[in-house]
């Protein structure tokens, strides 16, 4: 299991000369884990890194020992992304041409990938979106939409950026069972520790390096006392940069 | 690669929005359709080639059967009407815009308002002009004299072209290809 | 998106797009040539061929002529002014027959087809770099955004107004246009999370 897994060695990135991710080593292999950290602590960035959309300034990103940034095509069946808003990801007019861009991208021919499309569909008994037109469904639907486009693609690892932010509370628990049910590894970010409650593993990101990294009870437990404590200051004056 | 297909395809569905969305008033008063300033932002923005193509996809999808030209008109008709001359202009107008705005160094709200009223004022007049001449039977100067009372307008929207642009270059310099 | 393809299917919709788009570029032609009783012939004729179509299908034709009118008075007042009311007719009658059968080709062809010969038409382009499945994905792209981004701004003016007593004017360009710049870096990093552009 050497080339398992993604692991980052040394990893630091910056935008514009300024610094986002620093010092970072992980090597992660647990089935479930969860990226915690305030706003503007480097989160989104990491997920970035990891999924090759952006290489690294410094350091070496190996998914499935494979450098994520070069091998695009290879990534396609390695990782898959939940962005934030599902707006930006939704590409096409209708479900059924969403659904099935990622299957000719993985080479299928167009009538292939609209057939498994209406397959996909059909299995979580929503055939009847396949002709519906993506700006006609609600939050909770776009959301899931994107998940199907990517499951549709079976990757090995599902990177989740705050998938549960705009959701309301039965669509989170939808979603949630959804995801429940998944035998990929999953990763989830976000800056709400209820969100990653059950992970196997979970890391605190703080001015883009890594404060805390074990188990979710000890973790999230100094993360939430730390979250408390700031919230009780009344200074949230200073300027990042 | 990807970010240069997005924006010419976000640009294009600019023009078409800021055609379709209720007549704003530019300045107090006077509603005019902001579609031309969404061609001439598409070249001093994204620069020449890409604005040119992000226009081509605009007409294109026009030409097609959409909906997307101000009022909601599309179709293969207009091809053929008294606008004809302007919608073929429409991507040469950005081009010469984003060209005079990627080559000359000056000031980006200098050289956007240069690029905007030549390409968006004297090449689309070209452009537009002898189209209205062969559509409705007139001499050149009199087709000229019909688009004389837009040109208020046109000049008003250069200089909102030119704004907006330098204000972008303030406000997110790595967005401006067209200076890139 | 709506299209302006008629739900009510004719004859005409059978046909193939390319021998539509050819009798446009044939008719409109001739159309310059013609004189008098041939000329009110080929007026007959687009009337007829829009008539055939039913009623329905009429008068959505004739709803689409309308953007006409302000140059119809426009050239009518200018040969009154010049004396020769009587002028009119031709350069109205070519015009409307022009445009009238180009808009009943556009009522008449599924959005789809007409894409697929544009991209048939563009497929030299592909030496040049523009691949016809690049183009297809431009095409989806401008349909899917063109409702998301009307309704960006319409928040965009909301929020303007729930600070301030003025109508937005000029003013909601700069965020409209920094939000398209962001959705363009955003929606590109969407496309290669899943293949790139190909």
């Amino acid at each position: 299991m050497a080339a398992s897994g993604i692991e980052l060695r040394g990893v630091a990135y910056a935008m514009a000369g300024k610094a986002i991710l620093s010092d970072i080593d992980l090597h992660l292999t647990e089935a479930r884990i969860g990226i915690v950290g305030r706003n503007g602590s480097g989160k989104t960035s990491l997920m970035r890194v990891m999924a090759g959309l952006v290489a690294p300034s410094v350091g070496t990103v190996l998914v499935a020992g494979q450098d994520p940034a070069r091998n695009r095509k290879a990534m396609l069946t390695e990782v898959g992304i939940l962005f934030q808003n599902p707006d930006h990801q939704i590409l096409f007019p209708t479900v059924g041409e969403e659904l099935a861009f990622g299957l000719t991208q993985m080479g299928q021919t167009d009538k292939e990938a609209r057939a498994q499309a209406r397959h996909l569909l059909a299995e979580v008994d929503r055939a009847h979106w396949e002709g519906a037109a993506t700006h006609t469904l609600s939050q909770g639907q776009r959301q899931y939409l994107c998940l199907l486009s990517i499951l549709a693609m079976q990757p090995a690892t599902l990177l989740l950026d705050e998938p549960f932010a705009a959701l309301d509370l039965p669509s989170q628990a939808r979603l949630r069972r959804r995801l429940a049910g998944l035998a990929q590894q999953i990763i989830t970010i976000s800056h709400d520790p209820a969100a990653v409650v059950g992970a196997d593993r979970v890391i605190w990101l703080d001015g883009g390096r890594v404060v805390q990294d074990g188990p979710p009870d000890h973790v999230l437990g100094v993360f939430t006392d730390e979250m408390a404590r700031i919230g009780g200051l009344d200074a949230d004056a200073d300027l990042s940069g | 690669m990807e970010r240069n297909l997005t924006h010419i395809a976000l640009f294009a569905a600019l023009i078409a929005v800021l055609g379709l969305i209720p007549k704003i008033d530019l300045i107090s008063g006077v509603p005019i359709t902001a579609q031309s300033l969404g061609i001439m932002l598409c070249g001093t923005v994204l620069g020449a080639k890409r604005g040119f193509l992000a226009v081509v996809l605009f007409v294109v999808l026009v030409a097609a059967g959409l909906p997307l030209l101000s009022g909601g008109r599309g179709g293969i008709g207009l091809f053929v009407g008294p606008s004809a001359g302007y919608l073929i202009g429409f991507p040469v107008a950005a081009f010469v815009a984003g060209f005079v705005v990627e080559r000359w160094q000056v000031r980006v709200g200098v050289a956007a308002l240069a690029g905007a009223v030549l390409g968006g004022i004297v090449v689309l007049y070209a452009f537009g002009i002898p189209g209205m001449a062969l559509t409705l039977g007139k001499s050149l100067p009199e087709a000229a004299l019909l688009a004389t009372p837009f040109l208020a307008g046109d000049v008003i929207k250069a200089v909102l072209a030119a704004l907006v642009t330098q204000a972008i270059a303030q406000a997110r310099p790595g967005a401006l290809l067209s200076r890139g | 998106m709506l299209t302006l393809t008629s739900p009510v299917r004719i004859w005409a919709h059978s046909l193939s797009a390319w021998v539509k788009l050819g009798a446009i570029c044939v008719f409109t032609l001739a159309l310059m040539q013609l004189e008098g009783g041939w000329l009110a012939g080929a007026v007959a004729l687009v009337l007829a061929l829009a008539a055939s179509g039913g009623r329905v299908f009429f008068a959505q034709w004739l709803k689409m002529l309308r953007p006409l009118w302000p140059f119809v008075a426009l050239v009518a007042l200018w040969q009154v002014w010049l004396g020769a009311p009587w002028a009119t007719f031709p350069i109205i009658a070519r015009l409307g027959a022009a445009v009238g059968l180009a808009n009943a080709v556009t009522m008449t062809t599924e959005l789809a087809e007409i894409l697929a010969l544009l991209t048939r038409l563009a497929r030299p382009l592909a030496r040049l770099g523009l691949k016809p499945q690049v183009l297809a994905l431009c095409v989806a792209l401008v349909i899917r955004f063109v409702p998301v981004m009307l309704l960006r701004y319409a928040q965009i003016a909301l929020a303007f107004r729930a600070r301030s007593p003025r109508r937005p004017g000029w003013r909601i360009l700069m965020p409209v246009l920094l939000a398209t710049l962001d959705d363009a870096d955003r929606v590109a990093e969407a496309l290669r999370a899943r293949g790139g552009a190909g």
